[in-house]
């Protein structure tokens, strides 16, 4: 049974058919890479997975139960944590708030919703009430969670520590996106999604990203990720699957799909001939992506 | 039933002319424009004199009217817009009000506050339709809304200063880079703006011939629910919109009768802005598109005052009536201490939670007349009703927002001012709990086993340790987890939603929390008070607390609580200015806003 | 302007806001120090001889109703020249502060106490409307000082206490009598009633279609509308639906002007006599009516052509100063003061003292109720009233 089960996943925007007929496993302890040109589908896929929206057709499971379907703030408490591809990090609040904020499924038994309205209320009401008066096991908890959050930053090295009280929106892109990244792993996630981690970074924090993610490899995390850089593929990936219009071209370990000629015709465009100036003008917008391609090529 | 979709048209006549208006100006600026009404009844003015007193026809005193109304505007983005456009757009709603009040004062001490009469100039031409007369005013105010609404949509799709105002309204910063003069295409549009706004005044003036100083409110808020029915910047939607909202109100005259009227259009609204947030007309999306990166509106960060300032500070305010023999202050502040109740309730929605929220009188009134009424009508002990109103009137006040709060931004604003206006109706409609407009009067004075307070200091005393119980309560959820998740709710709703903070649980808690403390202060107010009614807490209230949570800083209780007393005491202070009272207040609060934008008790960094 | 981090940063807040503190309490201050420099709020030494005697009144000066107040002004301006000119209250003038309080029950509770704290004021009018008037009605009572309302008719009004007293009527004489003229004087059977839904025209309405019903008349159409109203089409088209034979509104100048005109367009004739209750009657009703005020019937307690002779002078002397006719808001705001000068100069200027001349006097000569006397529910009694009809632009005598 895998970790991350996707069957048979399609979506459709108006007339536009996004997802057609997307498979996927991951079991635990794999890191597996979504490749594909823009408009493959692949942040489609991230967001049906996260469940910010739901397939149209097809079934999504995550630890032996259905996921799709469910509000993306219950498929957090199963244990689904992502980054954004744009850095959603919470501007006015400190690194520290945004990693604890991570934690947020974790103080469990506080935050459940229950499932009948009744419950709910009774619930919410029981939040507030812990809220205002704060008993000590309670600030306990925080205290643990407060000292975890530090050492996840710890990851980083000393690039986040030092600024741990300071509002995220002083803070560099990249180190934004790395308080991201923070907050998703305090959740302690069962599937960490990570949608273009490495966008926008240059070559040395790319490298230091790379490092990271192998890092929780080592540590058993399971991932999915989505990039477009293919030299960090091939370092962190167990397997990559490639999309392309909706549907799944090729999937494998990362040399074998990495020189399948219907990947690089996804890419690049159809005939020899006209492959190194369709390595400038098609292809996705990334210049490392153009780059790492003809560097192949 | 011929008759009434006929006065159905022709009421919607009117509001498409204010709808035009107040839908391209916040198509154009993103920017709800409060003053909005008053340049409309400025135009009125204007034109009045043309008319009346210089006795001019009424093709050059439109002319004239729509010259002047540009410049109203003009001068309004200089002064209430420009100074303030990186703020963000809570800010601008903040000094648009400001700017309107100066404007509706500035006219009742130009020209007095009696109502004027404004005779049609038009010859009195009609034809015949069933029970009904259609003059030919009727049909020139149709020709000049659909003449405006095509001139307009020349402009903006077919000049380049059309191209160059839309292109900055869906992203000033890419249009800056383009080379538009963003500043230029701003002025042109709150000319515009300004422009349609005044020939809508004079033109329903000319209609009702009357015009009178605060003839800019109920036209604002027709307007924009007409606007939003058709979609916030779709001009054909606001057409649509306008007419449609006429004659739902016809018809709810002829089924309910009159006092149901606004009540039905605020249902209308809301059930629109629930199944169809993007108007009538508008086309199904896909999902909400994603922000650019970096886009966010700062807060400023809360001044760093010692440990010791705030228990002084209370310490202070309770040792104050010792001090002081004379009451006037001490009732000044006991009604001071009530509304930084209620500032600090809504702080917690719009400060801590960024849930923009414009109808917080509604739960004033709801806990107002859940103490009345458990008191007078049920002689219930005043120490109950303390506890059980506020719970009840927080539990109504969450049912009713509830359905709405999977709304975004404006969008919720908009349906918490329906809301609020819902329970105002609604106290007013519902004779048999409420007596309806004859209000509960002698309600009894705060009591505690046996002893009453009603001297100022007693109640002064009572309002603030209930205020500082609710500062308490705020304070500690505000450092609590569920800070950090209402919070979070605020910065980024998306985001916030991934790592399991649920929405509308959230907001919620957030609305519940607030509705029971603006209820508690809504009991103190009645029990003060002694007697209310259907208009006792009003929409003008929710203004009020809102100006006072920004001024003394966006998600920061002792700037709510700053704000409140400040804006209580300084009309009270500046008494001695009479009529020029209120225009004083508007000035102090735009410079107010220019030297602490991020309010009193925020600073950047 | 960057704030410099450091000690200093946290100094500076502290002082701005205890600045912002002191400022406050200032001008709050400034009131009641100049106040309790001149004698505290108990007892206070006897005024001097020609110090004047002091009214508070409460009232809206800016805000929606701000027209009303201005109105009162004009009457109460004429009342105190006379007053004056004719000696004062045992030579000391008589005069009145104006509080603007928007007519909002936030700021009528507050004003209550400035005047109470001000042992110069004797006496308060005001408030406009009965939630602001009524917001401060226990603390007059409380302190002891008396609240005489002008215009509020809520019929708890007087009830908070025996310091809260009225010089308008109850709505218990009003009303009914615009029924006869409906009914008895004019003959009318069909009555389609439009009126403004607030405390005074609820309480007048039922006390009319009482009274209507009594005298054998059936109410066809009965339709309340809010006071911000300004489109009456779809209320006068279900009204006449109901194939009335007379329009009876229960309503201010403004509202009536309006329904009187829109009425035509929608399809009533001059088969349909218009009849409003005399709150309409103001020389307004016919500058902002038109032409289709004319016909319009009314009945008030006040008519400027009303032959009694305090009627004549408040007339007269209203047209030479302001160049216009009086309507009911200068009327009643000239009788409170002229009802006050009198108790004050019978009984004395103390507050208690004035509380009790309310109580006892008889015979005060107003212009609204010709010599009426306070009742035990401390409203004026015997209020006297004439039939009027718009003819030729203007408000005539209509006698059958």
């Amino acid at each position: 049974m895998s970790l991350l089960s996707v069957r048979n996943v399609h979506k459709h925007f108006g007339g536009l058919h996004a997802l057609r007929g997307v498979s996927l496993d991951l079991e635990e302890g794999e890191t597996v890479a979504i490749i594909g040109p823009n408009g493959a589908g692949k942040t489609t896929l991230f967001n049906l997975i996260s469940c910010e929206d739901s397939p149209d057709e097809g079934e999504i499971w995550l630890d032996g139960r259905r996921i799709d379907g469910l509000p993306p703030h219950l498929a957090a408490a199963r244990g689904l944590a992502r980054t954004f591809q744009n850095g959603r990090v919470f501007g006015n609040l400190t690194v520290l708030e945004n990693v604890l904020l991570g934690a947020h499924t974790r103080l469990r038994g506080l935050t459940d919703p229950g499932t009948r309205p009744a419950g709910a209320v009774f619930s919410a009401l029981r939040e507030i009430v812990l809220g205002i008066v704060q008993p000590r096991r309670f600030r306990e908890l925080e205290a643990e969670l407060t000292a975890e959050a530090l050492e996840i930053l710890s990851i980083f090295g000393d690039r986040l520590i030092p600024r741990f009280h300071q509002p995220a929106y002083s803070l560099s892109y990249a180190n934004r996106r790395r308080t991201e990244l923070a907050r998703a792993l305090a959740l302690r996630p069962r599937v960490l999604l990570l949608d273009e981690p490495t966008a926008g970074m240059n070559p040395t924090e790319t490298d230091e990203m790379t490092e990271v993610i192998l890092k929780l490899q080592r540590q058993g995390q399971s991932m999915l990720l989505i990039e477009h850089k293919l030299e960090m593929v091939m370092a962190v990936a167990h397997r990559v699957v490639a999309l392309d219009a909706g549907e799944v071209l090729v999937s494998g370990p990362p040399e074998q799909v990495r020189s399948d000629p219907r990947l690089i015709e996804a890419y690049v465009g159809k005939t020899a001939d006209t492959a190194p100036a369709g390595a400038a003008a098609a292809g996705g917008t990334r210049f490392g992506a153009s780059a790492a391609l003809t560097a192949e090529v | 039933m011929l008759d009434q979709w006929i006065n159905g048209l022709v009421i919607g006549n009117l509001y498409m002319l204010t709808a035009i208006g107040i839908t391209q100006i916040y198509g154009v600026a993103g920017v709800v424009n409060f003053a909005h009404g008053s340049i409309y009844m400025f135009g009125a003015y204007i034109g009045w004199m043309a008319i009346t007193w210089w006795g001019w026809p009424l093709l050059p005193a439109i002319t004239l009217v729509l010259a002047g109304s540009a410049l109203l505007g003009l001068l309004l983005e200089r002064v209430a817009v420009r100074p303030f456009a990186r703020q963000g757009s809570t800010i601008l709603l903040l000094t648009t009000i400001a700017a309107g009040l100066i404007l509706d004062n500035a006219a009742q001490v130009i020209w007095g506050p009696q109502t004027q009469a404004l005779r049609n100039p038009l010859p009195h031409w009609h034809f015949r339709l069933g029970n009904s007369t259609v003059t030919l005013l009727d049909l020139f105010i149709l020709a000049c809304g659909v003449g405006t609404a095509l001139l307009l949509h020349l402009f903006l799709y077919r000049s380049r200063a059309g191209w160059a105002v839309r292109a900055t309204a869906q992203d000033r910063e890419a249009a800056l880079q383009m080379g538009i003069d963003a500043g230029r295409v701003s002025r042109l549009s709150f000319a515009l703006a300004g422009a349609f706004a005044g020939l809508s005044g004079l033109l329903v003036g000319l209609y009702f011939s009357n015009i009178y100083p605060m003839m800019g409110a109920s036209a604002t808020l027709k307007g924009t629910t007409a606007a939003l029915l058709g979609g916030l910047g779709n001009v054909p939607g606001a057409i649509l919109g306008a007419y449609v909202l006429g004659i739902v109100e016809a018809f709810s005259v002829e089924w309910l009768g009159a006092s149901y009227r606004n009540l039905v259009a605020v249902v209308l609204l809301i059930a629109v802005l629930l199944l169809k947030p993007r108007g009538l007309l508008a086309p199904r999306r896909a999902l909400n598109p994603e922000p650019t990166a970096g886009t966010f509106i700062p807060h400023g960060r809360p001044l760093r005052f010692p440990r010791w300032a705030a228990p002084a500070a209370a310490a202070a305010a309770f040792a104050l009536p010792l001090a002081l023999a004379n009451p006037y202050p001490l009732q000044v502040l006991a009604i001071g201490w009530a509304f930084a109740l209620m500032a600090v309730s809504l702080n917690l929605i719009s400060g801590t939670t960024g849930q923009i929220s414009l109808g917080h009188a509604g739960f004033v009134t709801l806990g107002a007349y859940a103490s009345a009424i458990f008191t007078s009508r049920l002689d219930l002990p005043f120490a109950a009703s303390l506890v059980i109103s506020p719970v009840i009137a927080a539990a109504i006040g969450v049912l009713l927002c509830y359905p709405a709060l999977r709304l975004r931004g404006q969008y919720l604003a908009i349906a918490t001012l329906g809301l609020g206006e819902a329970i105002s109706l609604i106290a007013l409609n519902w004779d048999a709990v409420t007596l309806g407009p004859l209000g509960i009067s002698n309600i009894r004075p705060p009591d505690f086993f046996g002893y009453e307070l009603v001297s100022p200091a007693a109640q002064y005393l009572l309002a603030l340790a209930i205020l500082l119980a609710g500062v308490w309560i705020v304070h500690r959820l505000g450092r609590s987890h569920l800070g950090r998740a209402l919070r979070a709710v605020r910065e980024d709703e998306v985001a916030a939603r991934a790592f399991g903070v649920g929405l509308s649980r959230y907001k919620s808690i957030a609305f519940g929390v607030s509705a029971f403390l603006a209820a508690l202060a809504g009991v103190l107010l009645a029990h003060s008070y002694s007697y209310i009614a259907p208009d006792t807490f009003t929409f003008a209230l929710s203004i009020q607390v809102l100006t006072m949570m920004i001024l003394g800083g966006r998600d920061n209780i002792a700037g709510a609580v700053l704000g409140a007393v400040l804006l209580i005491a300084l009309p009270e202070s500046i008494r001695f200015l009479g009529e020029y009272r209120f225009i004083l207040y508007g000035l102090l609060l735009i410079v107010m806003l220019r030297f602490r934008p991020y309010g009193l008790l925020n600073a950047r960094t | 302007m960057a704030i410099k981090r450091g000690p200093a940063s946290r100094i500076r807040p502290a002082v701005l806001s205890a600045l912002a503190l002191m400022l406050l309490l200032a001008a709050c201050g400034k009131s009641s120090v100049a106040l309790t420099a001149q004698g505290g709020t108990g007892a206070s030494s006897p005024p001097a001889a020609t110090e004047p005697v002091l009214i508070g009144v409460t009232g809206p000066l800016t805000g929606d109703n701000a027209e009303y107040g201005k109105q009162w002004r004009k009457g109460f301006d004429l009342a105190l020249e006379e007053i004056n000119g004719d000696g004062g209250i045992d030579g000391r003038p008589l005069e009145y502060v104006f509080e603007d309080t928007q007519s909002d029950p936030k700021q009528t509770p507050a004003v209550a106490q400035k005047f109470v704290a001000n042992p110069k004021i004797v006496a308060v009018i005001g408030d406009f409307s009965s939630p602001a008037s009524m917001a401060a009605s226990p603390i007059y009572q409380r302190s002891g000082l008396v609240q005489l309302g002008i215009t509020n008719s809520h019929p708890e009004f007087t009830s908070t206490g025996d310091y809260i007293w009225s010089n308008t009527s109850n709505q218990k004489d009003d009303a009914p009598y615009l029924a006869q003229l409906a009914v008895s004087r004019l003959g009318k059977k069909r009555l389609a009633v439009l009126y403004l839904n607030t405390d005074w025209g609820k309480t007048t309405v039922d006390l009319f279609i009482g009274k209507a019903k009594e005298l054998g008349a059936e109410i066809v159409a009965q339709e309340a509308y809010l006071s911000n109203e300004k489109d009456f089409r779809p209320i006068l088209t279900k009204a006449l639906d109901a194939k009335p034979d007379a329009l009876i509104l229960i309503s201010y100048y403004n509202d009536g002007a309006l329904i009187a005109q829109q009425r035509q367009s929608v399809g009533f004739d001059e088969t349909v006599t218009v009849v409003g209750i005399g709150s309409i009657y103001s020389p307004q009703f016919i500058r902002l009516g038109g032409e289709a005020a004319e016909g319009v019937y009314t009945s008030t307690r006040f008519y400027p052509g009303d032959p009694r002779p305090e009627v004549r002078s408040f007339v007269e002397k209203y047209r030479e100063k302001y160049g216009e006719d009086p309507d009911t808001f200068a009327a009643v705001a000239y009788d409170g003061i002229k009802i006050l000068a009198r108790v004050m100069r019978e009984y004395g200027t103390e507050r208690k003292a004035i509380r009790d001349g309310l109580e006892a006097v008889r015979d005060l000569d107003t212009v609204l109720y010709g010599k009426a006397s306070f009742g035990p529910d401390r409203r004026l009694e015997n209020p006297h009233f004439v039939n009027l009809i718009v003819q030729n632009g203007k408000f005539e005598l209509w006698q059958p």
